[in-house]
């Protein structure tokens, strides 16, 4: 049991400086928690029991209060351990009671879409973007999902500037590759499945595309015209790298827009990563960009999300479309 | 069981328990239909006393049929239930008893499956219609054309599901339905019918199980009843095999793989929906007058004889130079033990132990091992001997690496063999490249023209060259210029053209489907570190959590086995992961059971609703209750995630997969629902009440006047059947509340159906006999009873001397062999001369060797031996000589004639009557090697019948003397 752990924990060293307390939490542990699981969740319980109101108890006794405080923990756990969803009201609830609790490598877990029954040619479509800790991803998953994971220490409100060279050998393997992928399946046209071609592309570079969707009536300022209610738009970055943003009625057609323009910038002779700045949040930063060799005409699109950000400086993070 | 596998298993390697059923249909004069007469002896020669019916497997197809368009209300289900029953009832013509067992509330460790299958079955209806919409609008842009969506509610199978409205629909129709027909039909008027609806706690099979239990356990039962027990589930012939009773029969509907499905989205078949084009329908038939038939036939069903079975499995597990008698009975009750390590409801299979990989024959093998060794069987009773069992678990472990191993093998070579044959395919579709036309093409042996002399031949063969419009050959040369031209460029190196066909044939080789992610991996060293890891999130060396997995794993094993034997040890009991450990983690395992707790109670019906249900099901629940199930201040929202991962777990569809639902915590469901328990309304708290078992009999039924006397003196103590007036079975007997009465009418609760004016039929609460608390029931044949005779042939006919060994293909053994007489032959020769002038120019002359795949071997000498489709048989030669003008109906094979009789075999070919059904079903008998073999025929035949539709005088084998050819080259 993590009581054993040693005092290095502040957990159990504030259990051992309340026996009482101690006894009286474990007999709350589920038979099949693991010792792993059990250590976070009595975190969990601890941190939030005043907040309920609830009182410590002898072993056994159980109040609404009580019931209903192990509910919010099992839906903590399960959401970490499981990998479960649950309705966004519950949500957000766990995710500020949950916050600060910090959870050595949790498993990951899809939830794959799953394709109704004997569709499995359909499978591979959503499992690409969903896995987790890869690339720079890291910070903005753990934020979106409610996860404490650990974060990367070393945030800059900037991408470094070496980054561009760093990304750019990676980038010009995945030009060839799409460059592959779309001589074989015909050229770049309007029936390709866009995303399935960059994704496939991506992945066979051993990277992962993240794709991050906003409702796109979340998005301020945009032109009174364009303020529709309805739609998502769809934001691509590959190792950090935007490569391309698109809108659409749901999701995965903002994604297959948003995957039909990064595809368009592999149409040029070569591809490029730079570092430019763009709006984001009505503020101007600096952002990580894949662009070919034509001049643009226009600006870029605001970025829906920023991977090189402090951490005071979000409010509500993007949604991601799958957790 | 959950294993769509075993069954399939079963009846490959013991083929002979299969019987075809014999289905007298009902006929048609004048527009009225004429119902069986089922007071008549059964066709299938067999006559049976006891009718179980899994209601269940009966209400799922009806309600939401794969095969066919759904009923448009409930109304129209209840009538498909009906129908099904009578149409089950003509078939098995059972005399004494009909039980009708809906699942009740279930043992908990029943209901985390339940609650698995609702929520996925929720989460892909959602998601089918969101794909369904997408792809929509996908085809629509496209300019597709798709029939408009039909505004239509979406049917929850959810609601098949005890304590819903739905169910208790179900039971007051299914009232009716009994009421109605023990007064109107003649078929039912001895016959005792049990209901037992959803508010009777436990699972369908299970009560249908305790009932025979108990009425074996007590002195009056007959011990040669003969029951039969309709449902598709393959644990149901594990739960024959426990109760020990010689004649045991299982129907259920023949399993056929790979039936079409429409499309949901344009409705026709051919493509699934992911595929669907969105292009107008085709024409069925010359006018679309086929429009609304639907393509495939009406399901057929099956006899699994469970005497046969015990007959191989007899030769298979007797085991000679023991230390002791070998007992059968035992030994079967642990054949049936060691079927659950395979896979069983209740519990994740081991992951070393998979039925396909021959895992059973692996256990029995070590099962005689350690019989021998340890001198006893595994289990007594339904308790189970753990030490036995650890011997058998550490002889799995020892071999678990290389299953792993070898499962990785066969899986590459499998997915290696799949790509060639695709390929190979591929090349067969497109054809030869360059065809000759005109006066040379092609023609197919044994059409009726006959080929003309070649007249002209270089004209012909101008023309061929020079024809434009011979665009195939034209494209052929072109490709073949092609591939000159590419040889001279791509030695030059600047293949800059944009010559597709290069690329495009790489992107086919590298597209192998794409295989889900396994972190596990098996069959690599480390397989059980990674396993723990990744399943249950521990480091392998936690070994007390490993042990709380292998303990909870016993438990379970000791469980099941007790569930089928004794009945519900424990409400409460379930297993409390998501996967299964190891074979070898199975050590000490001795000391890890004792006993289950005593006295535990099953849930109430909304109570179960609460645990199996996802909240978008919440609908079916008073408000209050589902405001639970959503809100976030409920005390037990951790119960109901709206969306949850599904671990492939090394499967390849999503459906086989473990879901990774978090459990439900008893204490706190209970005290959640303590405070909405007052808001419930009368109605919902009957719905929620637990009922009982009812029993019904007709007029001319010896116990009717019982019953009616005791209606008569509101006698309000339970009373005991008198067990002579009812075949020997006994019961307790209470006084219905809402009871059907005699010569009082009874309304319809479905509006097309018309109200019983004066119903001859009277209903009672019914109980089964109760035993002390103590009480084990035994696994034993019971005194008196008689095995049926054997059917298998023995292994040492030869040696016997005594003929050809005759195979017995339905229940009796001696069947009465249809036959034509002198007088029938000459009506057919008569009639077939006529027809006959052509002859078809090959009917003298054998087809070449190489017709047929080779199976043929000409035989002048005898010049009368059959040949096959499948497999030499010969025995079928030697035993049925065909000179005699005597045809059995039980041939596999119309005999083929090289001399003048061809005219039989055309007949049976172009009759589209019951006689050929009759032909077809009949060859499902010991002969076949596969169980698989029947289909094909019979889908054969179904085709020849379709073709025959049309043009009822050409059928197939007219004028040829050899069967038809494979119906794939002509329907696709």
């Amino acid at each position: 049991m993590a009581a054993q752990r040693g005092g290095d924990d502040p957990v159990s060293e504030y259990l051992q400086q309340n026996p009482h307390l101690a006894g009286w939490v474990d007999s709350l542990r589920g038979f099949c928690e693991t010792s792993k699981q059990w250590s976070a969740r009595r975190e969990f319980i601890l941190r939030n029991m005043e907040g309920q109101g609830v009182p410590a108890a002898q072993p056994g006794a159980h109040s609404p209060s009580l019931d209903s405080l192990l509910s919010l923990s099992m839906v903590w756990a399960n959401h970490v351990f499981l990998g479960c969803s649950y309705p966004p009201s519950v949500m957000d609830k766990i995710k500020e009671m949950g916050e600060g609790i910090a959870v050595q490598d949790a498993p990951t877990h899809k939830t794959t879409k799953a394709k109704g029954k004997r569709s499995a040619g359909t499978e591979g479509e959503s499992d690409s973007y969903v896995k987790r800790n890869k690339g720079g991803t890291n910070d903005l998953e753990a934020r979106s999902s409610g996860r404490t994971a650990v974060r990367p220490s070393s945030q800059k409100s900037a991408p470094p500037p070496q980054a561009p060279a760093e990304h750019q050998p990676f980038f010009n393997r995945l030009y060839k590759a799409v460059a592959w992928k779309l001589v074989s399946a015909g050229g770049f046209g309007p029936n390709l499945d866009h995303f399935e071609v960059l994704r496939s592309c991506v992945e066979s570079c051993k990277q992962t595309l993240t794709c991050v969707f906003v409702p796109l009536k979340d998005i301020t300022g945009l032109p009174a015209v364009r303020a529709q209610k309805e739609g998502h738009v769809c934001e691509l970055r590959c190792l950090t790298v935007y490569m391309g943003t698109g809108y659409g009625r749901d999701e995965s057609a903002a994604r297959a827009m948003a995957s039909k323009e990064a595809l368009k910038v592999f149409q040029g002779r070569k591809v490029t990563v730079k570092i430019c700045r763009r709006r984001f949040r009505g503020r101007d930063v600096d952002d990580l960009m894949l662009l070919d060799e034509q001049p643009r005409s226009q600006g870029f699109p605001p970025a829906l999300s920023y991977p090189f950000q402090e951490e005071q400086l979000e409010g509500g993070s993007p949604q991601r479309s799958t957790v | 069981m959950g294993v769509p596998a075993f069954f399939r298993w079963l009846s490959r390697k013991y083929p002979s328990i299969i019987v075809h059923c014999v289905e007298e249909k009902g006929k048609e004069c004048n527009g009225v239909r004429i119902p069986v007469d089922t007071t008549k002896p059964n066709p299938n020669e067999v006559e049976f006393d006891n009718l179980y019916l899994d209601m269940n497997g009966i209400i799922h197809p009806c309600t939401h049929p794969e095969d066919k368009p759904a009923p448009k209300n409930e109304d129209e289900m209840m009538v498909a239930i009906f129908e099904y029953i009578d149409r089950l009832f003509n078939i098995v013509r059972p005399r004494r008893v009909l039980y009708m067992a809906i699942d009740g509330v279930a043992p908990r460790a029943k209901m985390n499956q339940q609650r698995s299958r609702r929520f996925r079955a929720s989460k892909e209806g959602v998601e089918l219609v969101d794909e369904k919409q997408r792809m929509r609008e996908e085809i629509i842009q496209r300019g597709g054309y798709l029939p408009p969506e039909e505004i239509k509610e979406r049917f929850d199978s959810n609601c098949i599901t005890p304590g819903t409205e739905f169910m208790d629909n179900l039971a007051h129709c299914l009232r009716y339905y009994v009421a109605e027909r023990l007064s109107n039909d003649p078929g039912w008027k001895n016959v005792v019918v049990f209901l037992s609806d959803a508010s009777v706690p436990g699972e369908g099979e299970h009560k249908i199980m305790d009932f025979i239990r108990r009425q074996r356990a007590q002195p009056n039962h007959d011990p040669n009843t003969h029951h039969c027990l309709c449902g598709a589930d393959a644990d149901l012939i594990m739960l024959g095999l426990a109760t020990h009773e010689p004649n045991f029969t299982i129907i259920r509907e023949e399993f056929k793989p790979n039936k079409p499905r429409p499309c949901s989205l344009c409705g026709q078949t051919g493509h699934e929906m992911k595929d669907c084009q969105g292009v107008a329908r085709e024409k069925q038939g010359q006018h679309d007058e086929f429009a609304d038939t639907m393509p495939v036939s009406e399901q057929e069903f099956i006899f699994i004889r469970l005497c046969v079975l015990r007959e191989y499995l007899e030769r298979e597990l007797t085991m000679a130079s023991l230390p002791f008698p070998f007992d059968f009975e035992r030994s079967v009750d642990d054949w049936v033990f060691m079927c659950f390590f395979v896979g069983n409801d209740f519990l994740p299979h081991l992951p070393s132990l998979e039925i396909r990989e021959g895992a059973i024959d692996r256990l029995v093998n070590i099962y005689k091992d350690v019989v021998h060794k340890t001198g006893g069987y595994l289990t007594q009773n339904g308790y189970v001997n753990l030490e036995r069992v650890e011997m058998i678990m550490q002889a799995v472990g020892v071999a678990e690496d290389n299953i792993f191993k070898k499962r990785k093998e066969d899986e590459e070579n499998f997915r290696r063999r799949n790509k060639e044959k695709r390929k190979r395919m591929k090349v067969e579709q497109q054809g030869p490249a360059y065809l000759t036309t005109g006066q040379f093409a092609p023609q197919a042996l044994g059409r009726r023209d006959v080929p003309e002399p070649i007249q002209n031949a270089r004209h012909q063969a101008y023309d061929m060259r020079m024809n434009p419009r011979e665009q195939n050959n034209k494209n052929a040369a072109q490709s073949l210029k092609a591939m000159l031209r590419n040889e001279g460029s791509s030695s030059s190196g600047a293949n800059e053209s944009q010559d597709r066909r290069a690329p495009k044939r790489k992107a086919e080789d590298s597209d192998s489907d794409p295989e889900p992610e396994d972190n596990v991996r098996l069959w690599e060293d480390g397989w059980k570190q990674r396993y723990y890891k990744n399943k249950f999130d521990v480091d392998v060396t936690d070994s007390d959590f490993r042990k709380k997995v292998v303990q909870s794993y016993v438990e379970g094993l000791c469980w099941v086995l007790r569930y089928y034997y004794q009945g519900c040890a424990s409400w409460k009991w379930y297993f409390p992961f998501h996967y299964a450990p190891f074979a070898s983690d199975f050590k000490d395992i001795k000391e890890m059971f004792t006993e289950f707790e005593k006295d535990t109670m099953p849930f109430k019906p909304l109570e179960q609703l609460m645990s199996v249900f996802p909240a978008a099901s919440g609908n079916f629940l008073p408000p209050t209750w589902r405001n639970l199930m959503v809100s976030p201040e409920s005390s037990i929202i951790d119960f109901y995630p709206d969306d949850f991962a599904i671990d492939l777990n090394g499967k390849k569809y999503a459906w086989q997969g473990v879901a990774l639902l978090p459990f439900v915590d008893e204490r706190r469901l209970r005290a959640a629902l303590a405070e909405v328990y007052p808001d419930l309304t009368p109605e919902e708290a009957r719905r929620n009440s637990l009922g009982s078992d009812v029993l019904f009999v007709g007029k001319s039924h010896p116990l009717y006047d019982f019953i009616h006397e005791l209606y008569r003196d509101e006698c309000n103590k339970g009373t005991v059947v008198p067990p002579e007036l009812c075949f020997g079975i006994q019961g307790l007997l209470n006084l219905d509340n809402n009871p059907v009465l005699p010569d009082k009418p009874v309304k319809s609760p479905i509006p097309t159906l018309r109200d019983i004016s004066q119903s001859t039929a009277v209903s009672v609460k019914f109980k089964d006999p109760e035993f002390a608390v103590g009480y084990v029931f035994k696994a034993v044949l019971l005194p008196g009873a008689k095995i049926p005779t054997k059917v298998l042939k023995p292994g040492d006919w030869e040696r016997g001397n005594r003929g050809p060994w005759r195979p017995q293909l339905g229940f009796n053994p001696n069947r009465q062999q249809a036959h034509l007489d002198q007088s029938g032959f000459r009506a057919l020769g008569h009639s077939l001369n006529r027809n006959q002038q052509g002859g078809g120019q090959y009917s003298n002359t054998p087809p070449p060797g190489t017709y047929h795949q080779g199976s043929y071997r000409p035989q002048h000498a005898g010049g009368h031996r059959g040949f096959q489709h499948s497999r030499p048989n010969p025995q079928l030669g030697a035993s049925q000589p065909y000179q005699q003008p005597q045809f059995s109906r039980h041939q596999q094979q119309p005999p083929q004639y090289s001399g003048g009789g061809h005219g039989w075999n055309r007949v049976v070919q172009s009759q589209p009557s019951a006689y050929q059904q009759n032909a077809n079903r009949d060859r499902g008998g010991p002969r076949h090697a596969g169980y698989q073999q029947p289909h094909d025929h019979w889908q054969d035949r179904q085709d020849d019948r379709r073709g025959n539709r049309g043009q009822p005088q050409q059928g197939y084998g007219s004028s040829r003397s050899y069967p038809p050819p494979p119906p794939s080259r002509r329907w696709n």
